[in-house]
């Protein structure tokens, strides 16, 4: 099954209703997210954008149309299949971290796993492992407070891959850095790509989306640009 | 996923906050305290009355006069015929479920011996007293068949008539006062102390004659009888009621009280009390769990973003349910033991100051305080848990 798309959206619409207003937020969407990619969602505020990503990331459930991941139909799953398949399928960062106050940095970044089951010795080795991995190896026990921003985004990404995810969705994730350190997380989701991780990235930073290889610009609920980046080639 | 990583992520939760944990909690420890402590004292009385009750004799009936309605205690006299000894000579020949009987004349004099004086509880009785009412002399004799036959003027002290007439010289054969009246002192009671709100210490016996002299009175307060055993109570009244409503002339003017019955009034009495007591202090406890709820909405709102942060990163809907539940309920079964703890210890420290009641803290009243603390807190905990499970992961994380 090579060639089957990792995600599979077909006309995809949601639809919010507050009280006699309908909005429909996405009109349609149909996209293939393939293995090893790296998407840039782009669009004004507004446009769905952030939407589509939650509905990628089984956030939240299209109001109708197709989701197949790895072929298979999601949209009917419960609740607690949809919150495995978001423990084990993917990593989610955030543009306002999310990192909890209380635990240390190894904590947060062992928290995936409490929900997968593995046992707190076998967590805590792996966390130190990834935020190794992202450069916090000396932070392993400090609170995320006493970090920068970019090291907390950081914390977040070793978060987000420490169940090796097959996708790693983020939301406008340098929106909340400077743009130095902005660069940093840039450069470290390139490296992430290189090594094989399939990325879906919401942004309105076009210094972002320049090191996609693909980058889909949304308009009122629909997909008008579909680019493919040079660099990808 | 596995129920301790559930507890591990409460138990952190609480630590995070423990002021407020402590304050939460203090409801259902005050609540569980209550029960306890209650419900140990109310025990202990009950305890407490059933020995007295047994201590006045084994299988007793009294007689006393006048009608009441009702069995257990307390009478209303109608004033009608009165018992007499006559009543009781014919007892002694024809109740033979009956073993032993003694005549109660009640009433209160001042004793005096040179220039001290106290006013104490006189009773006029006979040689069956002893046995009877199972209180003894410790010194000297008690009042004995022919001293009551004669009518003498003799006298058995309680301790604290001895004390404080006395003081520590011997008053066997020493002559007191009674109102006008002399009697010999010869015998001293032993030291029983209060049974029933009555000092026996404070009280002197005479012999049941003699009192009616003095006191001018032709009846008795009632006839004290000791019933062969337990089994045969019912018998021995109808053979009692029998003899006595032929003596006065078809007319049912008297009352029997069982000590059974005094003790069933009583205890009922105490239980009630008890579980009125105990309920009081429930529903304090039922305001701790409001609290814990409260706080626990509290601490839903607050975590709005990390609820959101849990289910994106694969908390299923039953694990941020069991979470706060478990939360919940360990906050109040915390506050159980520390209740239990400190409601013991307020129960046992009662018992330093009144050795007589003997309080114990019952193992069913604990194990029910607890169960209930840990319904409380399962109960109270369900909806905002189920408030936070349903949350919606993507509003969550955006919360503010």
């Amino acid at each position: 099954m090579a060639d089957t798309p990792l995600i599979e959206l077909r006309e995809v619409r949601k639809v919010f209703v507050t009280g006699a207003i309908r909005y429909e937020v996405l009109k349609g969407i149909s996209l293939a997210v393939e293995r090893g990619d790296y998407i840039a969602l782009m669009g004004p505020s507004g446009s769905g954008k952030s939407t589509l990503l939650n509905i990628l990331g089984c956030l939240d459930a299209p109001t109708s149309g197709h989701y197949h991941l790895e072929a298979r139909e999601i949209v009917s799953l419960s609740d607690t299949e949809l919150a495995r398949i978001r423990n084990q399928f993917f990593g989610f960062v955030f543009q306002s971290f999310n990192l909890m106050g209380r635990y240390s940095v190894e904590e947060n970044v062992a928290l995936p796993m409490v929900y997968r089951g593995l046992p707190r010795r076998e967590r805590l080795q792996r966390a130190r492992a990834l935020l190794a991995r992202v450069g916090l190896k000396d932070f392993n026990r400090h609170l995320p407070s006493e970090l920068s921003g970019g090291m907390q985004q950081r914390v977040a990404i070793a978060r987000a891959l420490v169940n090796e995810p097959k996708v790693l969705f983020a939301d406008e994730p340098t929106g909340n850095l400077d743009s130095k350190t902005g660069q940093e997380i840039i450069s470290l989701f390139g490296e992430l790509n290189a090594e094989g991780t399939t990325l879906v990235v919401v942004t309105h930073d076009p210094r972002v989306a320049e090191h996609t290889r693909r980058v889909l610009t949304l308009t009122d609920g629909a997909i008008v640009k579909d680019l493919r980046n040079g660099m990808a080639a | 996923m596995n129920p301790l990583e559930h507890l591990r992520i409460a138990m952190d939760a609480l630590a995070a906050n423990k002021v407020r944990s402590f304050l939460t909690m203090l409801g259902v420890i005050i609540g569980v305290a209550s029960v306890i402590m209650l419900v140990a004292i109310g025990e202990g009385a009950k305890t407490y009355i059933r020995q007295e009750l047994m201590g006045i004799g084994t299988n007793l009936l009294i007689i006393v006069p006048g009608k009441t309605e009702t069995s257990g205690m307390g009478h209303m006299p109608s004033g009608v015929q009165k018992l007499t000894l006559a009543d009781m000579r014919a007892l002694e020949k024809r109740a033979t479920l009956v073993t032993a009987m003694t005549p109660v004349v009640v009433s209160s004099a001042p004793v005096k011996l040179g220039n001290r004086l106290r006013n104490v509880q006189v009773i006029g009785t006979d040689q069956n007293f002893e046995t009877v009412r199972n209180l003894h002399v410790e010194i000297g004799s008690f009042i004995s068949k022919a001293d009551v036959d004669a009518s003498r003027r003799v006298a058995v002290i309680g301790r604290t008539v001895k004390k404080e007439l006395f003081g520590e010289s011997n008053p066997l054969g020493r002559t007191v006062k009674l109102g006008e009246t002399k009697f010999r002192v010869i015998g001293i009671m032993e030291t029983k102390g209060v049974t029933l709100g009555q000092d026996i210490d404070d009280h002197v016996f005479i012999p049941v004659e003699t009192a009616q002299e003095i006191f001018d009175q032709d009846g008795l307060t009632n006839i004290l009888t000791q019933v062969v055993n337990d089994n045969a109570i019912d018998r021995a009244k109808q053979q009692i009621t029998q003899v006595l409503v032929e003596r006065h002339a078809g007319e049912e003017d008297f009352t029997l009280v069982s000590q059974q019955a005094m003790l069933s009034t009583m205890q009922t009495i105490l239980g009630t009390f008890t579980y009125v007591l105990g309920g009081i202090a429930s529903i304090s406890l039922l305001v701790g769990g409001i609290g814990i709820m409260n706080i626990m909405l509290v601490s839903v709102r607050e975590r709005t973003r990390e609820i959101g942060l849990r289910k994106a990163i694969g908390a299923a809907q039953r694990d941020i349910l069991l979470q706060f539940i478990i939360e919940s309920v360990v906050l109040s079964m915390v506050g159980g033991l520390i209740g239990i703890v400190f409601g013991a210890g307020v129960a046992y420290g009662a018992k330093a100051f009144f050795p007589a009641i003997p309080i114990d803290v019952s193992t069913w009243s604990v194990l029910t305080a607890f169960i209930f603390a840990f319904m409380v807190g399962a109960f109270f905990g369900i909806y905002p848990a189920s408030k936070a499970a349903r949350l919606n992961p993507i509003d969550a994380l955006r919360y503010e």
